[in-house]
């Protein structure tokens, strides 16, 4: 049986700012600044959203989006508490939204000045879901995500042989795509041996393992497929969409198996939904908040066996031009950290043939993920229809 | 005229004991390593939390635990992300599977880093940081 939500559902308007480091500019105007792009794109009028997904904390909530942007009858406001798995999980919610015809247009929208503003072990202690990290990590000197997953990425090392030269591969693959997209953060070349030099943050990981801490917004609609058909941009359908959350979510002390989250769940549900398979996706944005959490995703998401992620990426395969082109934007790592709604707004736009210098040629069908929250795991996958 | 003032010295992020987990807390002050067991099944689980996942009980006790155990994997933390660990840096924080039946972070003292193995077995010991509040650290077994 077909899923009854698969391709009811579609990207119809992306949008964002100039990523960069430092503005004088809030969270909230960001986000707006992007959610006004992505319904232009779209083809509406801000007063046809009638759903809209702030990313939380930071920015705006549904009051704000009422009162800036005139919604008339706004009908749903939803937060998905999923740190940097929220964006892909919005995507879920948006469809079942649009699809059930509870709404017609649902924004999606983050505004973030994560440069400028409060850095990430401010931020984190407004989470509810890092209260466990807080009272038994924090003390003893662990509470940045580069602290709470290096642990995992030194196991995956110790067991399976993976070696910095991999996590390496990861960062200038992505800078080298990075500096073709011409609104990124980082837009030097990057070497091996600059990774290899850079300094240590929480051992395995070195500076250049790390995303950026940057200043912007991003946002997209989504709408049903029937009626985005009649919008101006080709129809980007979502094929198949899913969340996952791991055993114990909120400590990974906790987990038995510190490679296995969220994304073990929700990627073969997605495939499922979609009636496709790994072999069929064209272009992959995978979220990228360090270059191993790419490797552990890239096993997860079933492209290559557990363990063997380190090999898998080398000698050109995730690099444009390869057999799995991965984060063809820049990714976090070097185009700006906006939660990942930037990889859901370059697969769009590879899927519309508007990725200029990066495009994946006849790119058909592409995955994004998101992954966050200590090891939440969300995933999208979307389709040029005809 | 401006006066220059010592700013104060950074402080170590401090644990807030909830209702659950008060008696793990309070036996650490103790120096004693106290674990939450279910009361209907015995299961052991960490951190403390109200219902037992695998039979539904809200009934449990606290009961002394060995403090051995052997490194899951560790980390080394070299960039402070707090103004107090800018002293500490770098340190070592091991997850250790402990004999108990849980794991246990915390800082792993007295073994060099390159000796560091997953499989290496150590203990828990105690660090009293103030009157109420004591932390756990690693040493080799």
């Amino acid at each position: 049986m077909v899923h009854p939500l698969r391709e009811k559902a579609a990207v119809s308007g992306i949008g964002e700012t100039a990523y960069t480091r430092g503005t004088h500019k809030s969270a909230l105007a960001l986000q707006l600044e992007a959610s006004l792009a992505a319904i232009a794109d779209a083809g509406l009028s801000p007063r046809d959203i009638d759903g809209v997904v702030p990313y939380f904390p930071g920015g705006g909530i549904a009051e704000d989006f009422i009162a800036n942007l005139g919604l008339p009858d706004l009908k749903l406001s939803l937060f998905v508490p999923m740190g940097g798995a929220t964006c892909v999980a919005a995507i879920q919610s948006a469809a079942m939204a649009v699809a059930s015809g509870v709404c017609n247009n649902v924004l999606i929208a983050v505004g973030r000045t994560g440069y400028s503003g409060a850095r990430v072990s401010t931020r984190l202690q407004q989470f509810p879901q890092f209260a466990l990290a807080a009272e038994f990590e924090a003390p003893i000197g662990i509470f940045a995500p580069a602290q709470l997953y290096a642990p995992g990425a030194r196991r995956h090392m110790e067991l399976y042989g993976t070696t910095e030269r991999h996590f390496a591969e990861v960062a200038v693959v992505t800078r080298q795509h990075a500096i073709l997209n011409g609104n990124v953060v980082m837009n030097k070349p990057l070497t091996v041996e600059e990774h290899h030099a850079s300094r240590m943050i929480s051992d395995p990981f070195r500076l250049f393992d790390c995303s950026l801490e940057s200043d912007g917004g991003a946002a997209i609609v989504v709408s049903r497929s029937d009626r985005a058909r009649d919008l101006k941009k080709p129809l980007i359908t979502i094929m198949g969409v899913a969340e996952g959350h791991p055993e114990s979510p909120a400590s990974i002390a906790q987990r038995p198996d510190l490679l296995e989250f969220g994304l073990a769940k929700s990627a073969p549900r997605a495939y499922e939904m979609a009636g496709v398979g790994p072999k069929d996706i064209d272009v992959a944005e995978i979220y990228d908040c360090f270059t191993f959490t790419v490797i552990n995703q890239l096993e997860l998401l079933g492209f290559c066996k557990k363990g063997e992620g380190g090999p898998f990426i080398m000698d050109g395969r995730i690099a444009l031009g390869g057999e799995l082109p991965i984060n063809t934007h820049g990714g976090l790592l070097s185009q700006g950290h906006v939660v990942g709604l930037n990889h859901v707004i370059e697969l769009t736009r590879q899927l519309r043939r508007e990725a200029g210098k990066a495009q994946v040629k006849d790119a058909e069908v592409g995955l994004v993920t998101g992954y966050g929250d200590m090891g939440d795991g969300s995933i999208a996958i979307l389709r040029r229809a005809a | 005229m401006s006066t220059a003032v010592a700013p104060p010295a950074p402080e170590r992020p401090m644990p807030t004991p909830t209702r659950e987990s008060q008696p793990h807390w309070d036996g650490l002050r103790e120096g004693r390593f106290l674990l939450q067991h279910c009361s209907a099944c015995g299961k052991v689980r960490h951190y403390p939390r109200p219902v037992c996942p695998h039979c539904f009980s809200m009934e449990s006790e606290f009961k002394e635990a060995p403090t051995g155990g052997a490194i899951h994997t560790w980390t080394i933390c070299h960039h402070p992300f707090n103004f107090f660990f800018k002293a500490e840096v770098p340190y070592v924080v091991a997850l250790v599977d402990m004999d108990a039946g849980v794991r246990v972070n915390a800082p792993l003292r007295g073994v060099s880093e390159a000796d560091i193995k997953i499989g290496q077995r150590v203990k828990l010991a105690f660090e009293p940081v103030n009157k109420e509040v004591t932390l756990p650290f690693f040493v080799a077994e």
